[in-house]
Parts: C-alpha cells; sequence; structure tokens
C-alpha cells in the first residue's frame, strides 16, 4: 500500500506540465558533451537537479560563469563566493564549463544570499542585488540563469560574466 | 399589438437602467503618489527582484532598476535607478491591490496599516513565499507605513535600502534613496 502511495505521489511530482515544458524547452544534450559536470552551461540548471524525484541529484546554487556578455566563453577556475543571511559562507570554484554547483550537503543557504564573483586573474565582483527568492518553495531560484539568461533584455541581465566586452566590470 | 409595445417599451427601460450605487466604487483616499519615488525605489530592491516580485507572474508586480524593467531598451541595473514610467507603474501596482482596504487606511490616516496583506505579508506575519522582509518599526516598515499616513519619511526609505544592498552605501544602488526617478 505504502510502495503504491509512494508511486502516485511521484506520478504527482512528475506530472507539473509547466516544469515539464521549461525543462523540454532546453533542448537535447549538446552532442559530444555527456550529462555530468561539464553539461548545460548557461542553462538554469536547478531546473532539473531540484532532487524531485532524486535523480539528478539536488543543488542549491549553481550557474555558470562566462567571461563576458558578448562570448559564450567560460570563466575557467573563477571563485564564487556565496553568504547567506546568517552570515555563512562558501567558496566554490568554476569548472572547464564555467559550472558551479552547490548539494544540500556542501550549502544550504537561508536568504537572502550575496555574491561574489572573483576570476583567476584576480578581478572581483560582486552582484549589487541579492538571490532573494524563496528557495525551498521555488528552488530554481538558485539557478544563476533563472534571472540571468539570454538575450539580455527588461526581464533579464543576461549571462553572468566576469568583464564587460570593453574591459570594464559587470552592473 | 399595444401590448407587445409596452412591453418591448418596458424592456428597454430596463436595459438602460443605471446600476444600484455601490459604495465599493466610492473614490476612496489615495497614497500620496509625488511622496512614492523613495518607496518605490526601497520596495524594488526589497521585494522586486527578478526571482521575486520582479516578474510578470506576480500580482504585485514591481518595476525598477533592480529587477524588472518597463522600457524594452532598459536592462537590470542600467540606468542604475528606478525610471519615473516605472514609480509610476508600482504605484498602480500597489494601490490597485486592495483598493477599499488602502482607502480606508490612507483615509484614517495611516490607522491600523496591517490591515493591509502587503503590509503583513512584508512583516511576516501573513503567509508570504518569501517569508518575513522587515520587522514592525524598521526603517523599511516606517518607510512603507509612513507613506501610507500621509507623513512620508524618505530618511527611513533611505536607511532601509542602503542597509540591505550589498556594500551598503557604496553599492550604486544607494544613491537611488536620494534622487528623484530617471525620466
Amino acid at each position: 500500500m505504502r510502495r503504491r502511495l509512494l508511486a502516485l505521489a511521484m506520478l504527482i511530482v512528475a506530472c507539473d506540465p509547466v516544469h515539464d515544458d521549461a525543462i523540454s524547452a532546453l533542448g537535447g544534450e549538446t552532442p559530444g558533451v555527456r550529462k555530468g559536470p561539464l553539461h548545460r552551461p548557461g542553462q538554469p540548471c536547478i531546473l532539473c537537479h531540484d532532487g524531485a524525484i532524486g535523480d539528478p541529484q539536488r543543488f542549491t546554487v549553481a550557474g555558470t560563469i562566462f567571461q563576458t556578455p558578448g562570448s559564450k566563453t567560460p570563466a575557467e577556475g573563477a571563485t564564487v563566493t556565496l553568504t547567506d543571511a546568517t552570515g555563512n559562507s562558501i567558496r566554490v570554484a568554476t569548472n572547464a564549463a564555467g559550472n558551479f554547483y552547490l548539494t544540500p550537503t556542501e550549502y544550504d543557504p537561508t536568504v537572502p544570499v550575496q555574491v561574489v564573483v572573483t576570476e583567476s586573474g584576480g578581478i572581483s565582483v560582486k552582484m549589487q542585488t541579492v538571490i532573494a527568492g524563496n528557495l525551498a518553495e521555488e528552488p530554481n531560484n538558485g539557478s544563476c540563469a533563472s534571472c540571468h539568461f539570454d538575450p539580455p533584455g527588461p526581464t533579464s541581465p543576461g549571462h553572468v560574466c566576469i568583464t564587460l566586452d570593453d574591459g570594464g566590470t559587470p552592473p | 399589438m399595444i401590448r407587445s409595445l409596452i412591453a418591448l417599451l418596458v424592456a428597454s427601460l430596463a436595459a438602460c437602467t443605471l446600476p444600484q450605487s455601490d459604495s465599493r466604487s466610492t473614490p476612496q483616499a489615495l497614497p500620496d503618489a509625488n511622496a512614492f519615488p523613495p518607496v518605490a525605489q526601497l520596495l524594488d530592491v526589497r521585494c522586486g527582484s527578478l526571482d521575486c516580485h520582479g516578474t510578470v507572474a506576480r500580482n504585485l508586480r514591481l518595476y525598477g532598476s533592480a529587477g524588472l524593467r518597463w522600457s524594452a531598451s532598459d536592462r537590470p541595473l542600467s540606468p542604475t535607478c528606478d525610471r519615473k514610467a516605472e514609480v509610476d507603474q508600482d504605484y498602480e501596482s500597489i494601490v490597485g491591490l486592495e483598493p477599499e482596504v488602502m482607502g480606508q487606511v490612507v483615509a484614517s490616516g495611516g490607522t491600523n496599516p496591517d490591515a493591509l496583506t502587503m503590509v503583513r505579508k512584508a512583516r511576516g506575519t501573513e503567509s508570504h513565499k518569501g517569508g518575513k522582509i522587515w520587522s514592525e518599526g524598521d526603517d523599511s516598515d516606517t518607510c512603507l507605513v509612513s507613506w501610507l499616513s500621509g507623513k512620508a519619511d524618505a530618511g527611513a526609505c533611505a536607511k532601509g535600502l542602503v542597509d540591505v544592498i550589498p556594500g551598503g552605501s557604496s553599492n550604486p544602488l544607494a544613491a537611488c534613496a536620494t534622487l528623484p526617478p530617471v525620466p
């Protein structure tokens, strides 16, 4: 009986057409890049990594750092420093795709969360606003790309980058 | 024939009858739009981020420099401060949420602001997906409540803003608290 209820619960969780449509809109994997830490740079990681059905693993905060607004060159080796409302802070490095991610056991922040990105050369950029959305009820708010998506416009500043195309620092 | 004409006339007159007067449609007192810009800038930063009320999916939709922009050519944080059009849109959003209650609160000089859902949600005394945003009596709360009372405290709005933005007074957004909206 319990197994049936569990199966039913999982079925209900899996039947969210809005969520399913959002995932479908992301498209397939890039040819030649298998599922893993380097896949889907710039996409809203936690749309899938929400732990809803256990696999893929849940992330609390995750995203991709690029070099400039005008390119998709990853900022490999950049350091992302997060500090939450309680003062709990963590530093995480970006990988070869510019991706970083944190699991709940590594960091389960209390919003608002402040963000500073420091590139391997030492340039540091502080996000002028904070991650403020409810991460428990809307986990995808922990994805950089839930707000920072392309193309830039009234609803998005564009993908996260470390320097502007002219070499300045982004706002 | 005459009966039919009379029936038609009566039906026509009935169709043209004005609706009953409705106290809910009586013009209510509104908070001061001229004193709203510092309040709007605070709400923009504290409530209107892109992952909260700075999205078209919210009933309380807020436009502003720290989130959703009104102009198609603007970007978050560019320009750094709110535009006049954004302040106007935010004003409409807020007074339109609970117009009757808003009218009562404003007409009474800000008595019982807790009657407004948005005040309770920000204080965390009403269920709010974003949780408790501020406490009763702190600078941000004073900013909103004083505006509703007709005695807007722009200083409290500025302090409330600077207290929460990363970097405090060194954050470019801090200057927005005291500047007029961008045209």
